[in-house]
């Protein structure tokens, strides 16, 4: 039976028509087109699907979508403004945090609700806020390197 | 996953009413971290999906100075482990949070649900052992407080009933000059599922006094988490010392009932037992 619900999505509002089965996943890809947002695993293990709830990473795969009506959910499809790329991306795409791009959308989300909390991070909490997204191309260093280049231009940019 | 009937109660009586009516056929969803995983692989198959995350009367942590701690049940592992007052007072279970999964997992999963799940290998519960914590279960019959030493029965087993809700954990305030640590071993540094954890809570009768009391808890070595009562015994009423420490965590390690990688798993624990007592004795002093 499906049911109409609220989504806010990137601070736009939708009405969609949901099944109670449906995933968040789900209802961002295929109803409403944003497919920035992977699905790897299907078990919470690979953090491909990962999106932000109210700032908060979560996994949008175990993540019924009615569950989340009405909540402000960010998708990687937030970050860039037209074709200005957001920090974090600009520092993935230069520091070469970027192979096949699968893992990217939950790498950089993850990375933002690091950041939006502590523009100064050591290399272990980088380490730790991405600790749920797996990457299997880079090795991961690169990735570090692109999130504390980040928050270096991001704490300069705030400090302006 | 099999179709079914999504229920969204804002309040306890309204979810307990459902489940109710529900019976064998509802389950509860707290983070969805277990549960939907199970559903996608159809190992559990609900008519009905009752959400009890939509009744924010079920998340709060609150501390009084008398009562202690209490927690709501649906109060996410991340909320827990950033808590300040978590942190200052019950440092030990902010720690076995902050263990649990990922950052996304540790946003969604519930400490209600975590207990309820009642894995072999979990961490919260060595923890909660430790500080005596108590669960409050309410079903339409009315309430009861269990001393969470009792509550798990088994693997993935709990004395909960069909239609009954955990809805709070309530954790008495430790005696003065009282430290706790938790301590575990995995395969990988940053996620995994916990070989062997070890709890521990010291008291002693002034800053370097003597031990008036210690529990020792530990997971994923035996059917369910255990408290180590006869290492407790090694310890209560005496001086700690290094030998009494290597004799504690070896008759804990003998308490021990593993499963698999039984040899390991005793090592560890004698290991982590006496890492543990240490790192605790050395804080309260």
């Amino acid at each position: 039976m499906k049911q109409i619900a609220t989504f806010i999505v990137n601070e736009k509002r939708y009405e969609l028509a949901i099944e109670p089965h449906m995933l968040l996943v789900e209802v961002l890809r295929d109803e409403l087109g944003l497919t920035g947002t992977k699905q790897s695993c299907g078990i919470g293990n690979c953090g491909a699907c990962t999106v932000l709830i109210d700032g908060k990473p979560v996994l949008s795969c175990l993540t019924l979508a009615l569950t989340v009506e009405g909540k402000h959910i960010t998708t990687i499809e937030a970050l860039a403004q037209g074709t200005a790329l957001h920090p974090i991306q600009k520092a993935f795409v230069e520091h070469g945090a970027i192979q096949c791009g699968f893992c990217t959308p939950g790498m950089i989300l993850s990375a933002k609700a690091l950041l939006d909390k502590n523009l100064n991070p050591t290399d272990r909490e980088v380490k730790y806020a991405l600790s749920g997204n797996l990457c299997r191309c880079t090795g991961y260093v690169k990735i570090i390197d692109a999130v504390l280049a980040a928050a270096e231009a991001m704490s300069k940019e705030a400090n302006t | 996953m099999k179709r079914f009937e999504y229920l969204a109660p804002k309040m306890v009586e309204e979810a307990l009413k459902m489940l109710s009516d529900c019976g064998h056929g509802g389950a509860v969803l707290a983070g969805g971290t277990d549960l939907l995983i199970a559903m996608k692989r159809r190992e559990v198959n609900p008519h009905y999906v009752v959400n009890i995350k939509s009744i924010p009367d079920l998340d709060y942590i609150q501390y009084h100075q008398e009562a202690g701690l209490r927690i709501g049940a649906i109060t996410n592992h991340s909320a827990i482990g950033d808590s300040p007052v978590i942190r200052d007072k019950f440092d030990l279970l902010a720690t076995a949070c902050n263990k649990i999964g990922t950052p996304q997992v540790r946003n969604m999963g519930t400490i209600g649900g975590n207990i309820c799940k009642a894995g072999p290998s979990q961490d919260t519960p060595p923890a909660l052992l430790v500080l005596d914590a108590r669960v409050k279960l309410v079903s339409l019959s009315g309430k009861r407080i269990v001393p969470i030493d009792e509550f798990f029965v088994g693997p993935f087993k709990t004395v909960l009933q069909g239609a009954e809700l955990l809805t709070e954990i309530q954790i008495p305030n430790p005696p003065p000059v009282s430290a706790g640590c938790y301590k575990w071993a995995t395969k990988t540094v940053a996620v995994d599922e916990t070989l062997v954890g070890v709890a521990v809570l010291i008291t002693l009768d002034s800053a370097d006094g003597v031990c008036t009391d210690i529990k020792i808890a530990l997971g994923s070595v035996a059917p369910t988490p255990m408290r180590a009562r006869k290492a407790e015994e090694v310890l209560r009423g005496k001086r700690i010392d290094d030998r009494l420490i290597k004799q504690a965590a070896q008759v804990a390690a003998g308490e021990t009932r593993p499963r698999s990688r039984a040899d390991y798993r005793r090592r560890i624990s004698r290991l982590l037992v006496s890492e543990a007592i240490a790192e605790t004795w050395k804080k309260i002093r």
